[in-house]
Order: C-alpha cells, then sequence, then structure tokens
C-alpha cells in the first residue's frame, strides 16, 4: 500500500513531464496536430492519481504526511548556520556553528498538498481539452501542449516538494512557464513585452522569497518542512560510516537525539516553537514579497493584466486557476510562521484587503473582457490573502476553500472569455460586440453559472467560500475585540484591588488559546480595528465584484447584436471539445461549495476538516469554534452587497445605457468641465447688467475700476479652477479606468531611471571599457602602420636595406672592427691628402 | 723586406677586391634590368675571391684558393637558376624591369610606378647629325628619364 503510495506521488509531476518531453521531441514533426494526445492523457492520468492520494490523505488520521525521499541533491559538511537560542536574543546568537546540509529531493503528500494536487490536475486536464479546439491550426500547437506539460510538472512538483529550496526552484520553473506562455505569440510585441515584464516583476518578488529561504536556513537551521534523522539520508549516513554531526539546534527533546526538526514540524514547537519578534516578521514579510509576486498583490500586481496577451486557456489555467495561487499555497503552507507573527499576519490581510479593494475597483471600467477577469482574479487572490492573514484555522481554511472554488469558477469565466473570442475573431474589446446571447447559447449559460459564483450569489460555489472568509475575518475581529475588553476589564479589576485571586492578570492569560495573545493591549486594540475595517473593505469588494461581473456579462451578452468585422464568418458556437469542459467547469463552479460548505445544513465544513489534517496546519494554529459554523447575519449582508452590485450593474447596463452614461459623466466630473471652459467665462462679460456698471463707471470716469475688477475676478476665477482642472484628471472614473497609474508611477519611479542608469552603464561600457579594449588592440597594427611604408616590394629597396643594415650592424655591435674601419679609412684618406 | 712587400701587395689586391665589390654592389642597387643585376652580384663575388686569393697568398695558405673554387662552383648553380628564374621572368611579362615585380609589397601600398613610358617611335631614330652650325641636336628628355633600353 505505502509503495503504491510512493508510486502515485511520483506518477503525479512525472506523468506531464514525460508527456510535455513526447509532445516537444514528437510534435513538430510525427505527432503535429496530434500533439495534445500525450498531453491530455497524461494530465488525466496525474488527476486520477491525485484523486487517489488526496483520498488516502483524507482517510488518514488527523496529522498524516507521507514524507519520501527520492535522491540526494546536495551534501555539504560543516555548513555554515547561525546558532539560535530558542530563548531569545542573547549573545549566544552571535556564535556560529557548523552544520551538516543535505538537500534531498523529497516529495510528501498530506491534505494540502493532496487539495491542491487535485485542483491544478483537474483544471489542467479540462483546460487542456479545451485547448484541443481554441489552439487548432497554431503553428506553435505542439509547443503549446509542451508548455502545459512542463507548466503542470512545475506547478505539482511545487506543492508536493518538501523542501524551501526545492519550493524555490519550482516557483521559479513555474515562472519560466508561465512567461513561455504569455509569450507564446512571440512575434506579437506586445506578447513579448508582456512575458518580459511578467518575469521582471516576479524577479522582484522572488528575490524576497530567496532572502526568506536564507532567513529560514540562518534561523532554523534547515529547510526541511519535515522531521530528518541528523545526516540521513546523507550518503555517507547510506554507506554505513556514521559521522558525528554537531546538531544542537533542532535536537527535539521529545525525539529521537540527533533528529533534525522540520522548519513547519509539528514538533517544532517541543523544541522552542517559531520565531517571533523581529525575525520571524522579516521572514514572514518576505516570504510575502515572493507570494505578492507569484499571486499578483498590490505593489507587485501590475503584471497579471498584461499577462493577458498570452492564449486564453493559458490565461485560464495559469493566471487564474493554478499558478497565481502558489503564492496562496505557500504562505498556507507557511502558516505556522506567520502564525508566530501576528503583524506579518495583519500586513498579509491589509496587503489582501488593499488588492482586492483596488483591482475591484479598476476592473469596474475595463472595456476588455479578459482584462476585467484579470484584475477579478487579482481582488480575489486578494480574498484568499485576507482569509489567510486572519491567521485562525477556520480563515486559512477559507483562504484555501476560495483558492478551490475560484479555480473552477475563473477558469469558466477565462475559457468563455476565450470562446467569445474565438467566435468575435479575436476580438475582445467589450464595447464592439454585445448581444451574443443567441448567438453563443452555451458559451452564454455557462458564463452566467461562473459570473453568479465570481458574485457571490447563493448557492453557488463563490457565495460559500467568499462567505467563509468574511465570516473568518469577523470572527477573527470579532475575537480580538472580545479579548481586549475581557483585558480591559481584568486590569480594571487588579487596579481596584478586587482581583487579588488573579495573579498577574490580563496579560498572562495564555492559558487559553486566545486571539491575539501575546499582544500589547495597544497592538491588540489595533489590530481588531483593522480587521473590522478589512471586513468592510471585504464587503464592498463584493459589492464591486458583483457589479463588473454582471457588467461583463451584460455588455458582452445582452442589448443589441453587434459583432465585429472581425467575426464575419466564424460569428458561432464554439466546437464540442470547448464546450464541454465548459460545461463541465459550469456544474462544478454551481456546485463545489455546497458540496464542500454544510456548515448552514449540520455545521460540518468537509472542506476546512479535509484541510485542518495538515500536519503543519492543525499543530500550529489555533483551531477554534468558528471552524464549521455558519454565520447568519454575515451571510445576509455579503448576499445583499453582491445582490446590490448586480442589481446596479443591470440598472445600467440593460436596456438602454443612459444611466451608465449618466453615472460615468458624474463620475468623471465633467460638471466641472464647463469650469475650464474659456469660451463661457469670456461670454459672463457680455451680460448686460455687467455691461451696465461697466458703462456706469465709465460715465463717472473711473473705467480703470472696472477693469481692475474684471482682472481681480479672472484671477480668482483662475485659482478656483486650476485645482478643479487637475480634480477632474484625478476623477474616479479616470483613475480607475487608467488603473491608478499604476504603471505609469512605476515607469516614471522605477523604469525610466533604471533604463536611465543601463543607458549610462551602456554608454560607459561602449565607449570608455571598450574603448581602452579596443587601443590596446590598435596599438600592434598602428606600429604596423609605420613599418608598412617600408614593404614596397622594390628589389633594390631591399639590397639597399640589407646592405646598410649589415653595415650598421657591423659598426654597432663589433667595435674592434669599427674601429679598424676607422683607422683604415684615415689612413687612406690621410695618405691622398697629405 | 720580403714582409713590407707581402703586406703591400696584400693592401693592393684588397683595394681591387673592394673596388670590385663595391662596384658590383652599386650596380646592383641602381641597376633594373635583371640581367645587370645578376653580373652586378657576380662582380662582387669577384671582388670577395680576389681577397680571398690575397689573403690566402698573405698567409701562405690554400685555404683562400679554395674558397675560390667553392665560391666559383656555388656562383655557377645560382647562375644557371638566377638566369632560369630571369628566363621565365622575361617571357611571362616581356619585361626586364625589377619594378615590375612588386607583389611581394605590403597591402594598402601604392606600387612603384615609372612614369607613361612614351610612345615608341615607328620609325627608327634618326643618329643625330650635328647641324652645319654646330648647334647640338634636339634630346627627348623623357627618353633620357625613362631609358627605354635598361
Amino acid at each position: 500500500m505505502n509503495d503504491t503510495i510512493v508510486i502515485l506521488m511520483i506518477l503525479v509531476p512525472a506523468l506531464p513531464l514525460a508527456a510535455a518531453i513526447l509532445a516537444a521531441v514528437l510534435g513538430p514533426r510525427i505527432l503535429r496536430s496530434r500533439a495534445h494526445w500525450p498531453v491530455v492523457a497524461a494530465f488525466a492520468a496525474s488527476f486520477l492519481c491525485s484523486l487517489s492520494l488526496l483520498v488516502h490523505a483524507w482517510r488518514q488520521p488527523p496529522g498524516y504526511e507521507r514524507v519520501e525521499s527520492l535522491w540526494v541533491w546536495a551534501d555539504i559538511e560543516g555548513a555554515y548556520a547561525q546558532r539560535h537560542s530558542p530563548g531569545g536574543a542573547d549573545q549566544a546568537d552571535s556564535a556560529g556553528v557548523m552544520r551538516h546540509f543535505t538537500l534531498d529531493v523529497t516529495l510528501r503528500i498530506d491534505t494540502l498538498t493532496g487539495v491542491m494536487l487535485a485542483t491544478v490536475t483537474f483544471i489542467s486536464l479540462l483546460v487542456a481539452i479545451y485547448s484541443v479546439g481554441y489552439m487548432r491550426g497554431d503553428p506553435g500547437y505542439w509547443r503549446f501542449f509542451a508548455y502545459i506539460g512542463l507548466f503542470v510538472f512545475s506547478m505539482t512538483m511545487l506543492v508536493s516538494v518538501s523542501n524551501f529550496l526545492l519550493l524555490f526552484v519550482f516557483w521559479e520553473a513555474v515562472g519560466v512557464c508561465s512567461y513561455l506562455l504569455i509569450g507564446f505569440w512571440y512575434r506579437k510585441p506586445a506578447a513579448a513585452a508582456a512575458g518580459t515584464k511578467a518575469f521582471l516583476v516576479n524577479r522582484i518578488g522572488d528575490f524576497g522569497f530567496m532572502l526568506g529561504v536564507f532567513l529560514i536556513w540562518t534561523t532554523y537551521g534547515t529547510l526541511n518542512y519535515h522531521d530528518t534523522a541528523a545526516g540521513w539520508p546523507s550518503v555517507s549516513a547510506r554507506a554505513g560510516t556514521e559521522r558525528p554531526v554537531f546538531v544542537d539546534l533542532g535536537r527535539a527533546a521529545a525525539g529521537e537525539p540527533g533528529e533534525v526538526v522540520g522548519v513547519l514540524s509539528v514538533k517544532r514547537e517541543s523544541v522552542g516553537g517559531w520565531r517571533g519578534g523581529g525575525v520571524g516578521l522579516a521572514i514572514c514579510l518576505l516570504l510575502l514579497l515572493g507570494a505578492c509576486g507569484k499571486s499578483a498583490q498590490f505593489p507587485l500586481h501590475v503584471w497579471l493584466p498584461d499577462a493577458m496577451e498570452g492564449p486564453t486557456p493559458v490565461s485560464a489555467l495559469i493566471h487564474a486557476a493554478t499558478m497565481v495561487t502558489a503564492g496562496v499555497y505557500m504562505i498556507a503552507r507557511c502558516a505556522p510562521l506567520f502564525v508566530a507573527s501576528p503583524d506579518g499576519l495583519l500586513v498579509v490581510a491589509g496587503v489582501g484587503t488593499f488588492t482586492a479593494l483596488l483591482a475591484a475597483s479598476i476592473a469596474l471600467t475595463q472595456f476588455d473582457l479578459k482584462r476585467v477577469l484579470a484584475y477579478s482574479t487579482i481582488s480575489q487572490l486578494g480574498y484568499m490573502f485576507l482569509g489567510l492573514g486572519t491567521g485562525t484555522l477556520a480563515g486559512m481554511s477559507a483562504g484555501m476553500f476560495h483558492l478551490f472554488t475560484h479555480a473552477f469558477f475563473k477558469a469558466l469565466l477565462f475559457l468563455g472569455a476565450g470562446s467569445v473570442m474565438h467566435a468575435m475573431g479575436n476580438v475582445i474589446d467589450m464595447r464592439r460586440f454585445g448581444g451574443l446571447r443567441r448567438r453563443l447559447p452555451h458559451t452564454y449559460r455557462t458564463f452566467l453559472v461562473g459570473c453568479l459564483a465570481l458574485a457571490g450569489i447563493i448557492p453557488l460555489s463563490g457565495f460559500w467560500s467568499k462567505d467563509s472568509v468574511l465570516f473568518s475575518v469577523h470572527a477573527r475581529a470579532h475575537e480580538m475585540q472580545v479579548h481586549w475588553a475581557r483585558r480591559q476589564a481584568a486590569e480594571e479589576r487588579v487596579s481596584s484591588g478586587t482581583a487579588g485571586s488573579l495573579p498577574a492578570a490580563g496579560h498572562a492569560a495564555r492559558g487559553e488559546v486566545e486571539a491575539g495573545s501575546g499582544m500589547s493591549d495597544g497592538e491588540l486594540a489595533r489590530a481588531a480595528r483593522l480587521y473590522a475595517w478589512m471586513y468592510y473593505g471585504a464587503l464592498l469588494t463584493a459589492f464591486l465584484t458583483a457589479f463588473y461581473a454582471f457588467r461583463a456579462l451584460f455588455l458582452t451578452f445582452f442589448g443589441d447584436e453587434r459583432l465585429p468585422g472581425e467575426a464575419a464568418d466564424h460569428g458561432h458556437e464554439s466546437p464540442g471539445v470547448m464546450v464541454w469542459p465548459l460545461a463541465i467547469l459550469a456544474f462544478f463552479a454551481a456546485c463545489v461549495g455546497l458540496a464542500f460548505d454544510q456548515s448552514w445544513l449540520n455545521g460540518t465544513h468537509p472542506f476546512a476538516e479535509v484541510l485542518a489534517d495538515t500536519p503543519s496546519l492543525s499543530g500550529a494554529v489555533a483551531r477554534t469554534e468558528t471552524l464549521g459554523s455558519f454565520h447568519f447575519s454575515v451571510a445576509v449582508i455579503s448576499t445583499i452587497c453582491a445582490v446590490a452590485g448586480a442589481l446596479l450593474a443591470s440598472c445600467f447596463y440593460l436596456g438602454d445605457r443612459r444611466a451608465a452614461a449618466w453615472f460615468q459623466a458624474v463620475m468623471d466630473f465633467r460638471v466641472l468641465k464647463s469650469a475650464d471652459d474659456g469660451a463661457r467665462i469670456a461670454r459672463v462679460g457680455q451680460q448686460p447688467w455687467i455691461q451696465a456698471i461697466d458703462r456706469a463707471a465709465r460715465r463717472v470716469g473711473l473705467p480703470w475700476l472696472t477693469r481692475l475688477a474684471g482682472d481681480l475676478l479672472i484671477f480668482t476665477m483662475l485659482v478656483i479652477t486650476a485645482p478643479l482642472l487637475l480634480i477632474r484628471f484625478v476623477s474616479p472614473y479616470r483613475l480607475s479606468f487608467g488603473k491608478f497609474f499604476l504603471d505609469e508611477t512605476y515607469s516614471l519611479l522605477v523604469v525610466r531611471p533604471l533604463r536611465g542608469l543601463a543607458w549610462l552603464l551602456d554608454a560607459v561600457d561602449r565607449w570608455l571599457v571598450d574603448g581602452l579594449v579596443d587601443l590596446v588592440g590598435q596599438l600592434p597594427s598602428r606600429l604596423g602602420a609605420l613599418l608598412r611604408t617600408m614593404q614596397t616590394g622594390l628589389v633594390p629597396f631591399y639590397a639597399m636595406a640589407m646592405i646598410l643594415g649589415g653595415l650598421i650592424m657591423l659598426l654597432t655591435m663589433n667595435q674592434q672592427f669599427s674601429e679598424q674601419v676607422m683607422l683604415y679609412l684615415h689612413r687612406l684618406l690621410g695618405g691622398m691628402t697629405p | 723586406m720580403n714582409d713590407v712587400n707581402e703586406a703591400a701587395l696584400l693592401h693592393n689586391y684588397l683595394l681591387v677586391g673592394m673596388v670590385l665589390f663595391v662596384i658590383g654592389m652599386t650596380g646592383f642597387l641602381i641597376r633594373r634590368n635583371l640581367i645587370v643585376m645578376f653580373l652586378c652580384v657576380e662582380m662582387m663575388l669577384q671582388g670577395i675571391s680576389l681577397s680571398l686569393a690575397a689573403w690566402g697568398r698573405y698567409h701562405n695558405d690554400w685555404g683562400g684558393q679554395m674558397m675560390i673554387l667553392f665560391i666559383i662552383a656555388v656562383a655557377s648553380c645560382e647562375a644557371a637558376i638566377a638566369l632560369t628564374l630571369v628566363l621565365v621572368v622575361s617571357r611571362r611579362t616581356g619585361n626586364l624591369d625589377v619594378a615590375v615585380w612588386q607583389d611581394l609589397r605590403e597591402e594598402g601600398e601604392l606600387p612603384f610606378v615609372d612614369r607613361e613610358l612614351p610612345e615608341e617611335t615607328t620609325e627608327r631614330p634618326q643618329s643625330p647629325v650635328l647641324p652645319p652650325a654646330g648647334r647640338q641636336p634636339d634630346v627627348d628628355e623623357d627618353e633620357l628619364m625613362h631609358r627605354s633600353h635598361v
């Protein structure tokens, strides 16, 4: 049985890799338009393996994990690591210890990994089937399937590995696949630029992630998630020559002597727990930076909308359903590290909320259907971060649950958008088509399901997962408030001296697991307030989400039927190979929420229960009573928000769109346009009563007075209108339509200065360094040029040179000879001229 | 007495040898006709041979004369090869001017070019006849410069 599990664990990533290699090798010549066969078959098999793994992990007792080491990648004796004493920062911190660094390629299975594997492979399978129709006839057909095979390999490895360094490796591999697929149509400059942008923006996040991994190594002395025997499974240990490995940090008090306790292991609790304070916060923030890059959170989200340049199945697979969830997965996996640092959690939640709001408000005004969905993805990822940022088991599982449902409905929406694109001849601008309801009936129906799910309308999947997130945030805020109030009461009691029975009350009340234990009163109050604000932000986002989802739906499928010119001959429904995945996804998007969240029915939340079996989650995250409970008022409020958004969208975009135009004008401050209208201002001077005053003043003999008054008036007008003009440029509509000008800001603050620096360095390199090198290179040839004129090819000249040279040699080198010659010449001449 | 004579004799021979050598060298340098240059080389060899013979006489030693025999042998071989080459050269270009063979010059270096040869007059140049008044005949300056019969 166990061996079967290991084989399945290996097969899940290995099959897509093999299929990718097969498609790449045989694709261009032999398989051609059948290049999808190995990939689709491998994905299907991989999905079955993942499913059986998940079921296996589910059936095991809670805390089950299976770790299988495949081979040793690196084995370094005496790697340096900083000593860390769990007690805190003291002089022992400065002393370094030599540590055995073993890096083995290890796969793991627990419920978190199982859920991720099943989701990834299932969505990939459907997207691959869909791509068979969508990519048909593309010259890079085999290339596409090779890439997505490679991508699924990387992603499954990313969630399977049990080591931070390997996580980083596949983190990068996923990034590479994303780059390849965004720039799939590399002849299109926009696609190539978008690929580069995604890669570069991700690089910033990866840098943070890398630093985070380094910090984990110096802090915890190992990079493995799991426990390992010291020196095992190093080669030397296997060969039987046991070497003493100096391990003090990971020595488990309860565990085996010489055992290295993994970073995320349950046993970590017994050796001092996870590090909080400055180092813990730094680890959290650096990991969060990496997650922000991969999952497109606020400062680093700019790459995702541009990534829509890739083929639509790629957008569905990578930039909606699977790859961007790597950051969410990573934070869920590192939950103990984050829970140890409440400030880090607060930052995660804050970033998530802010991104959710920001992206949702941008999505309101975009006209590119895929771009609306891209911003929606960013926004929904923000929800997931918010859920994770609560730090409770309910919140963590809610974030993961939202990831799970979002994968279905966002893949569905993207594939629907792809189906629209397919029919509209690659036109995706919603202003150019409309009323496609009758032409694309299946696409319309499935898209509707996706929109309902995205908007969070009961009882579709999006409702349940979003509600879980909202509820967990609400519960967290509430819990913290209650705790704070309790502390206040306790302190009052202490100060009034009535609570002698409560020694060191308030702060020391740590026996029970309470929210925010270990935080000061001020911090607790602040965190409670922030979480409450985040809750309201998330509610607002829910409203905005419903609005833009239905706006996209109405713009695309309702109203008068309009087709762009490009769709002239193929404005019809997509083929079955594209429609069936849509239908399956629509089914799941409608049902998974209901199936996995039965809290309203009997207070169970199967998804959360499954996730809670993950050792790192169950070991470190406080299991509060909120898990699996259903809060009726939160559900009602969020439903009201969503329905309000949907209704507003239907008011604006169903029927004539005058209301929408009016609202747009209001939001664009069109009223202010008259303020800076020059002709209008000039006309003011023509008013009869002003003219009358002017005439009267002239009659009195004070024409300068009216002129002065007029000048003063104009000056005042200018002073008033200048800010108004500025305000018009930052009107809500413009901000939203211009994506808050973040791209422009980055261009100004980062890209331009860097480009200037690059130009400078290029000039220095080209002119200074290259100049010096060229100078050295030219020196011989310049010197040779001086002598070159002597090579005339004339024999008499050579003879002359030879004779003169011989003479000079004789005269200079043989002094005796030269003296004799001089003497002889002297005698000869002397004899001649006495 | 004898010694003085011997020394004077050697001195004279060496002077003659030197004159021969210098004449040959000068000729080799200033003439451009291959055959004349070859002959000049021969003359230089003769100057050396003469001085060898003189030294051999002075030292009362046959070595010098043996060296001469060697020189003659080598010179005859050299003459055979050189004349063959000269023959080939003249057959290929119809010219014995050494300046025609400038192919070994450096790339980019302009070849040495004589001024344009004047048109060969068809009629045979008439032998100058002193005019009655004893005036000097007209001499073509170009003709003199170019030495068509080098």
